[in-house]
């Protein structure tokens, strides 16, 4: 698209006085990262042991002396309840990632092209509430609609004269009604970053494309769409690199975290919470949260491959 | 702004049909965005009575300003962590999105020789991380992150998404040209980034600012971790959901604790007390929004190599 | 120049050091608490260093870990081994379980340490509570936490709405003769009297299920859902029960079959606020209801003087507790409430003399717990203590801090309340298994795979909010499929040999 800062290559001595001041300016995050973030990564051997406080009682020791298991921590996948929850989290997440996508990018094309500005920031300052709630606040909201004693649904089903559904005790609804919170609660987020990028596209390409006589929905589809693309699938590929990761509020505190809903609202993250409420199993954990970033690492280099593939320029890496 | 006037009036835009229905569709939903949170508001003005005999409803039996009382009453701790909470993400947001420019920009550089190494340890970590023991040890005995605001402050500086959605505004809307001018010109690396490309990418600035200050704004498991003596640094947000997770767990162990439980159920803190803290919590995030929107939506500058 | 600044600096900074090192030349050690609602310990803590300096030779200082944080906080800071915390709460089901957690070497021994320091100690707390505390650890068996000194049985009553009771023409002796089977006339007349809209059976789905069943909790089980039943004897809990010392598949016997279909029939017949069934709004609703007497008929897992609490007096209803069976000591009631040192601590011996001492001495145990007479609390003519408005700011859990029969009686609960107290625990009867702990390292995946089954399905069975025609066969088989004979079998051969050594 833009010949990013390519510089031709008439000063050499330039070129590594260039590579030390954009490193100054690389340093304050490196640093962070290296002692934030990849210090504690020692701390993955966890999912490989049986971690136990060992003598004298210090972190490292602990983790340095503590005997090797193997594979065992990983064995909490052989439960019954393993492939519901992971298809659970399969099966949401793509759905959600394929619908917020298409929700998101439509409504950011929308606002960009209302001819009422003030209206346009009203709807898009509306949208980004749901972003300021935590799902704890946002699953009373849903409770007063499906609460079995006092909420709205279920009272009116008895004023006329129906059996009030069980909404927290039947599985039917809840596929949709996760769905609907999702997109409630994370499309105005991101239509904000699609709108972001919309706005930075350069106007001239409306104006040239006015010129050739285009419609309006093509100027979307070969203007708009085309501009804001690195950021789709950018947002796309780092969705599909936590595909196994459930958003826990949401499927934990949305539903009441309701025993016979689990066939439908287990997901990985709440199992192995609701698991380590029970066994205080640390490894086991390691375990699940180590094989959750494997995979999500293998869905990443997979989608940038295939972005490759289609568009080199859009690739993360 | 100006660009979007000029676009709405010199361009042809989509007809009075199509745009019925762009504003019935986004106002739908819009509505739906703010409904819950009149409904906190409704909540936290509903009398105790009420929610006792009909639940949480959009019409209570009788309205009541008792919960703000108590959150009035909670007098020092209320303010303190008020202020604690705007200290945080000020201070916090200033912070982190130096750090995601400076961090971003060199990744957007093609010509950086490091670029492919940094771009990959930033983005490695969103994947993988060492899990929350080993972190806490790092943070705690390693760099001191214990009852004091660095606590709250430091493990949230650095976000690899932020990074990869602003560089992904450097692609987008810095031409190349633009630093090749600025570097023939003399500029150096710092001036070219300060003086060219900040003021085109204020949106994008706009934008990671926004996130940073939800995420300090919203923050209180570091609270939870870190903070164990020293309650005076501590934000709005936990005070919310410490009461929350108090409320959860005389729940889960109401079995196991018997009277223990009943009595300490009786002294938490009431739903409508809970929501009332909710809206001082939301009220100010959501006046600041605006002014990020100022700059997420506005025109910006977009070929200022062209004149 | 610089080098002679920098130098300077130098001296300046070790002789702050030096200083500080100085003033505090006592050890500072830090104790976690549990359910603590305490917003300002500064008059608290100034006594009590005082008054600890000569006695322990430490400086004292406190986490006050709430309800809700107190699990993270401390599993936290046990894990990483942190030596900022000396002294931690633990018991049978806190985060922090006190067998696991010994046994994994969280915990110093402290057989050596009571038997230097701990005379004092030993005379003040019954010799049933040591022995409650004394397992098999990480060096081996002994000691590993001063066990609290509190409600040490476990004894679960029907919470009865007199007031409504009577109303409805039945007197509270006529109510002692019915069994739970028998309750459905009481609910249909309340139903009658109060409305459609007013349920009567306001119950913790399973606390009644062990109430009805006559099951207990075995220590060591999965936590938030017990798989496991040891039936008691509902006669005489020191004896043995129904089917002697075996545990059982909690869902798979005649007796859970029984109940659950009896709840099912309740809740149908609309006697059971559906709310109660949901995981996350029951103990709400529950709390609720129970505030303004809106019940006839509820559950409540006792403890010796609760009718005269605030909350109970509050409820503005004549309120009766009718016991299902006699106090029991369990190896869970007995381990309710202990205090343990960290490995990781620097300073274990001081740590230990205050932990001796708080158990021993009424002084500081009334000055941690009241606060400081005059600011906290006063002492009526009557010598009972009268709470002032400052507790507010200082209220720890009384329970969760250790030997607290040697607090004074207050005033709400009335003169000679603590020697009651201490009577009534001390007749309490153990049963025949006390002391035996399931250590479930052996079978924790297969525990962790049947805690997400019995999750999904005990709750709202207990409840009777699902049909348990279809649900518990379809509950049971999928038990089975993860592992339940495997678990049962391991925990039967361990009581087993636990038993035949006892």
């Amino acid at each position: 698209m833009t010949n990013n800062g390519a510089v031709t290559p008439h000063n050499r001595r330039r070129w590594s006085r260039k590579n030390f001041w954009l490193t100054t300016m690389v340093l304050p995050g490196a640093i962070w990262l290296l002692l934030i973030r990849y210090l504690p990564m020692l701390g993955v051997v966890i999912a490989f042991k049986n971690y136990k406080a060992q003598k004298p009682n210090t972190f490292w020791n602990n983790l340095i002396k503590s005997e090797w298991v193997g594979l065992k921590n990983f064995q909490f996948l052989k439960s019954p309840s393993t492939v519901t929850m992971i298809r659970n989290t399969l099966a949401y997440n793509a759905v959600w990632i394929a619908l917020g996508l298409v929700i998101a990018v439509l409504f950011a094309v929308m606002m960009s092209e209302l001819k009422n500005r003030f209206m346009a920031k009203a709807y898009q300052t509306m949208m980004f509430f749901p972003y300021f709630l935590s799902w704890v606040v946002a699953s009373y909201f849903v409770l007063a609609f499906l609460d079995p004693t006092s909420g709205m649904i279920p009272s009116i089903q008895k004023s006329l004269g129906y059996k009030p559904t069980q909404f927290y005790m039947t599985t039917t609804w809840w596929p949709l009604i996760l769905t609907i919170s999702n997109l409630w609660k994370n499309v105005g987020y991101s239509s904000v970053l699609y709108l972001a990028a919309i706005t930075g596209i350069d106007t001239t390409l409306y104006e040239a494309a006015a010129v050739d006589g285009a419609t309006k929905v093509q100027q979307v589809w070969h203007v708009t769409l085309p501009g804001i693309r690195s950021m789709i699938v950018i947002l796309l590929i780092m969705a599909v690199g936590r595909i196994f990761n459930a958003d826990f509020g949401l499927f934990y505190n949305v539903p009441q975290n309701s025993g016979p809903l689990y066939p439908v609202t287990q997901v990985i993250d709440t199992y192995v919470y609701n698991t380590y409420a029970n066994t205080h199993n640390l490894g086991m954990s390691a375990a699940a949260g180590l094989l959750q970033s494997v995979v999500g690492c293998l869905c990443i280099v997979a989608t940038n491959a295939i972005v490759r593939k289609i568009d080199a320029d859009s690739s993360l890496f | 702004m100006q660009k979007a006037e000029r676009r709405s009036a010199g361009l042809n835009t989509f007809g009075p049909g199509a745009q019925a229905v762009f504003h019935l569709v986004l106002g739908l939903f819009a509505l739906l965005c703010i409904l819950p949170f009149l409904f906190v508001i409704i909540i936290s003005f509903t009398s105790e009575d009420s929610i006792r005999q009909i639940g949480y409803s959009f019409m209570p039996l009788s309205w009541a300003t008792q919960a703000y009382s108590y959150v009035f009453a909670l007098g020092n701790a209320l303010w303190r962590s008020y202020f604690n909470s705007f200290l945080i993400t000020v201070v916090g947001t200033l912070l982190s999105v130096s750090i995601c420019v400076l961090y971003s920009y060199p990744l957007y550089r093609r010509d950086y020789k490091y670029r492919g190494f940094f771009n990959f340890l930033s983005f490695f970590t969103m994947i993988f991380g060492g899990g929350l023991v080993p972190t806490f040890v790092v943070c705690k005995t390693l760099l001191g992150l214990s009852d004091n605001y660095a606590a709250l402050i430091v493990p949230l500086l650095f976000s690899p998404f932020n990074v990869i959605v602003m560089r992904t505004f450097f692609q987008t809307t810095v031409p190349g040209e633009l630093i090749e001018a600025a570097t023939i010109d003399g500029a150096g690396e710092y001036r070219t980034l300060l003086q060219v490309v900040l003021p085109v990418v204020k949106p994008g600035i706009a934008t990671i600012a926004l996130l940073n200050a939800l995420a300090f704004w919203n923050e209180w498991f570091l609270s939870l971790l870190y903070i164990t003596k020293n309650m005076d640094v501590i934000p709005l947000q936990y005070l919310l959901m410490r009461m929350q997770r108090n409320a959860d767990f005389l729940a889960k162990n109401a079995g196991m604790l018997g009277a223990d439980a009943a009595k300490a159920a009786q002294n938490l803190p009431s739903q409508s007390l809970k929501m009332a803290l909710v809206v001082f919590i939301v009220v100010p995030i959501a006046c600041a929004y605006p002014f990020f929107q100022r700059y997420v939506v506005a025109g910006l500058t977009v070929g200022s190599v062209k004149g | 120049m610089k080098k002679l600044f920098a130098l300077i600096l130098a001296l300046v900074m070790i002789m702050t050091a030096a200083s500080v090192a100085m003033a505090e030349d006592l050890p500072t050690i830090t104790i976690m608490f549990h359910g603590s609602n305490v917003t300002d310990d500064t008059a608290v803590l100034e006594a009590v260093n005082a008054y600890i300096a000569d006695k322990v030779g430490a400086k004292l200082e406190v986490v006050w870990g709430t309800w809700g944080d107190f699990d993270e906080k401390a599993t936290n800071a046990l894990l990483s081994g942190d030596s900022g915390v000396d002294m931690v709460f633990t018991c049978s089901w806190s985060s922090d379980e006190y067998n696991t957690y010994a046994k994994n070497g969280y915990f110093v021994k402290l057989d050596d340490l009571i038997a230097e320091y701990g005379a004092d100690l030993v005379a003040a707390i019954p010799e049933s509570l040591m022995q409650a505390a004394t397992i098999e650890g990480a060096e081996g068996m002994g000691i590993y936490a001063v066990n609290g000194f509190k409600d040490t049985a476990t004894q679960n009553t029907w919470d009865v709405n007199v007031t409504l009771l009577n109303e409805l023409g039945y007197t509270l002796d006529d109510f002692r003769a019915m069994s739970f089977y028998d309750f459905g006339e009481l609910f249909q007349k309340a139903k009658e009297v109060k409305g459609d809209a007013f349920y009567p059976f306001l119950i913790e789905p399973m606390v009644l299920e062990r109430m009805v069943t006559g099951s207990i909790i075995v220590a060591g089980d999965s936590g938030s859902t017990n798989l496991l039943s040891l039936y008691l004897n509902q006669d005489d809990v020191s004896a043995e029960g129904p089917y002697g010392n075996v545990l059982l598949n909690k869902f798979g016997t005649e007796e859970y079959k029984k109940f659950v279909e009896k709840m099912h029939e309740y809740y149908e017949a609309g006697y059971i606020d559906p709310s109660l069934a949901v995981a996350e709004t029951s103990n709400d609703t529950r709390t609720n209801a129970q505030k303004t007497g809106e019940y006839l008929i509820g559950t409540q897992s006792y403890a010796f003087g609760y009718e005269y609490s605030p909350d109970v007096l509050s409820r503005g209803i004549e309120v009766a507790f009718v016991p299902c069976t006699d106090p029991y000591v369990d190896t869970t009631a007995s381990q309710g409430a202990m205090m343990a040192i960290s490995t990781a601590s620097e300073h274990p011996v001081e740590s230990f003399k205050f932990l001796a001492l708080l158990n021993s001495d009424p002084t500081l145990m009334t000055l941690m717990n009241y606060g400081v007479e005059g600011v906290h609390y006063t002492l009526n003519a009557d010598g009972l203590v009268e709470f002032t408005d400052e507790r507010a700011n200082y209220s720890p859990w009384t329970n969760g801090m250790g030997n607290v029969t040697m607090l004074p009686d207050t005033a709400s609960e009335g003169a000679g309340f603590r020697e009651s107290f201490k009577a009534y625990y001390a007749g309490a009867k153990g049963i025949p298994s006390l002391g035996f702990v399931f250590n479930n390292e052996s079978v924790a995946n297969e525990m962790a795979a049947l805690g997400t089954v019995a999750a999904q399905y005990a709750l709202a069975l207990d409840a009777g909010a699902i049909d348990p025609e279809a649900a518990l066969p379809e509950f049971l088989a999928a038990l089975d499929a993860a592992g339940m004979q495997t678990y049962l079998d391991a925990a039967n051969e361990q009581l087993t040999a636990y038993m035949a050594a006892k």
